[in-house]
């Protein structure tokens, strides 16, 4: 008798270990399933980003309910066990503060909107596109192919670019002229250039600024307005075509110049036009004695 | 603009540039000879000995902002029409089922950026116009479509016209017997109070030029969503 209701109790043991084996494993299928259902039908509705976080989320919540249903499906008190798990997160969190920071910047990363999976940003020197946003990282890659993790802390804390962020940029190419140029011709020569360039904003209008006299040059900040995907085209192509406007129009565009002054004290250093000078065998006796000085 | 398109053996051969506009009249010429093209920049390759090729005019694919030259008020409680003229495009069509090649616009226009602020907006094409309004001073050129427009100031003030955006993708296009190109009528009206425009497109099916002859639908818009249409329409003002 006793026997026979130990086989009773471990095959119903038994049962309830399957049955809760059996949830677990319909949850991370039915999680799987409605995740990439939901990914689909968002891919043409939503942002990369925004699909990313919703796929995971309903995945976590799915499996989550699952998961509850095994354990108590084990006989564990769905109380106790949330009790546990909050004892749990404060021992966890004391122990992986570093994790913890990054967890709950993450949170605040993705609630800013600050940027979205796509986007291409700048932090420090570091520029790529975003590939994730992660519960602990945000992952990039560079232009040079480059896989990069960036810890979300580190992004709360540092000034993160975002250059996608609006659909047109600004190029502001930093130009000198020589002191003797008009600058209301280069302001012309500078204007028609951009005209000529289709792909140059013809509004916002390009700007002239002029900065300052320089050190051995006229500094001029010339700045046009491009839309995004053109931007590394147009940079390149309007240095050229400013280069070439410039050469045509007999436009100096200056080396550092470097005039020595010896002072009002001193007499000023006397300077000789040299012109072809004449060949040794010309050159009279005077003229070797003196080199001998 | 120059196209040459060749034929050789299960391939077309594409070779095309864009000239720079001038006050020069403009025609159209079309030369037929044997061999293939020089410069060839693409090669699109068939398996079909099928040899048509159609050259259908479209509309541009943005929107255009026309400035005039010289800044022009309409005063208060005025109506007028502007005869704004824009550059078309060409789809080379190949083959019996009309596959296309290759979409040229027959001009490059500058890109502009067209909205209350370099954050929110939409990408244009910049175009400057003299704003005719009498119809014998408007050229007929075979590779710009005339759009008549009719503006109403309900205002009490003078309306400037710095910046007019024809939003061209939403506009269907026709041609004349004399092979000038048209697009649909539009009429802009400024309300009294507000700066809002409202917008009535002339949906009329016999189609006239101004001149009262018929004309041949030659192109659908590209973009047939009429709610598309007053968007567009009533961002006429911005940036006035």
């Amino acid at each position: 008798m006793l026997e026979q209701l130990q086989t009773l109790i471990s095959l119903e043991g038994a049962v309830r270990w399957g049955r809760a084996l059996f949830l677990v494993v319909l949850g991370l299928l039915l999680a799987l399933m409605t995740s990439r259902l939901l990914q689909r039908v968002m891919r043409r509705r939503m942002t990369a980003h925004v699909a990313q976080i919703v796929r995971r989320l309903v995945f976590y919540s799915v499996l989550g309910v699952f998961i509850a249903a095994a354990m108590s499906e084990l006989g564990f008190s769905l109380t106790v066990i949330m009790g546990a798990a909050g004892i749990l997160t404060v021992a966890i969190g004391f122990a992986s503060q570093t994790t913890a920071s990054n967890l709950i910047s993450g949170l605040f990363l993705i609630g800013e909107h600050s940027f979205e999976v796509g986007d291409l940003i700048r932090v420090g020197d570091l520029t790529g596109e975003v590939l994730s946003i992660d519960a602990l990282s945000v992952k990039l890659k560079t232009f040079d192919n480059l896989f990069v993790r960036i810890p979300n802390e580190t992004l709360i804390k540092s000034q993160v670019t975002t250059l996608t962020r609006y659909p047109i940029r600004r190029i502001d190419l930093a130009l000198g002229v020589a002191y003797k140029e008009d600058i209301e011709h280069v302001r012309e020569i500078l204007a028609r250039v951009a005209d000529a360039n289709p792909l140059c904003l013809d509004e916002p209008a390009p700007q002239f600024i002029f900065t300052g006299f320089g050190d051995s040059s006229l500094n001029i900040q010339f700045s046009v307005w491009v839309v995004r995907e053109n931007f590394l085209e147009l940079r390149n192509a309007i240095s050229a075509e400013i280069k070439k406007a410039f050469d045509e129009s007999g436009i100096e565009i200056p080396f550092p110049h470097r005039t020595l002054y010896a002072g009002e004290a001193t007499r000023p250093f006397p300077v000789m036009l040299v012109e072809d000078a004449p060949s040794r065998d010309q050159s009279g006796p005077d003229s070797n004695s003196q080199d001998g000085c | 603009m120059k196209i040459e398109l060749g034929h050789g053996d299960g391939e077309w051969l594409l070779w095309s540039a864009s000239d720079v506009e001038d006050d020069r009249p403009a025609r159209s010429r079309m030369a037929v000879r044997r061999g293939l093209p020089e410069e060839v920049h693409e090669r699109f390759v068939h398996d079909g000995p099928d040899r048509q090729v159609t050259l259908a005019p479209v509309l541009g694919d943005r929107p255009v902002v026309a400035r005039p030259r010289q800044p022009v008020y309409l005063l208060s409680k005025q109506e007028v029409t502007f005869y704004l003229s824009t550059p078309i495009w060409l789809k080379i069509l190949v083959g019996s089922s009309q596959l296309m090649l290759r979409e040229l616009a027959s001009i490059r226009l500058s890109d502009t950026w067209f909205g209350p602020s370099t954050r929110v907006g939409e990408l244009c094409y910049a175009n400057r116009t003299h704003a005719r309004r009498n119809l014998a001073e408007v050229p007929l050129r075979p590779h710009r479509a005339i759009t008549p427009l009719r503006i109403r100031n309900n205002a009490q003030e003078a309306l400037p016209l710095e910046k007019i955006s024809l939003p061209v993708p939403m506009l269907p296009l026709f041609g004349a017997e004399d092979g000038s190109l048209w697009t649909q009528r539009a009429t802009l009206v400024r309300d009294e109070v507000s700066d809002l425009a409202s917008v009535r497109i002339e949906a009329s099916k016999d189609h006239l030029d101004p001149y009262g002859r018929p004309l041949t639908r030659i192109a659908a818009p590209r973009h047939e969503n009429p709610m598309a249409v007053v968007r567009a329409f009533s961002t006429f003002f911005q940036g006035f």
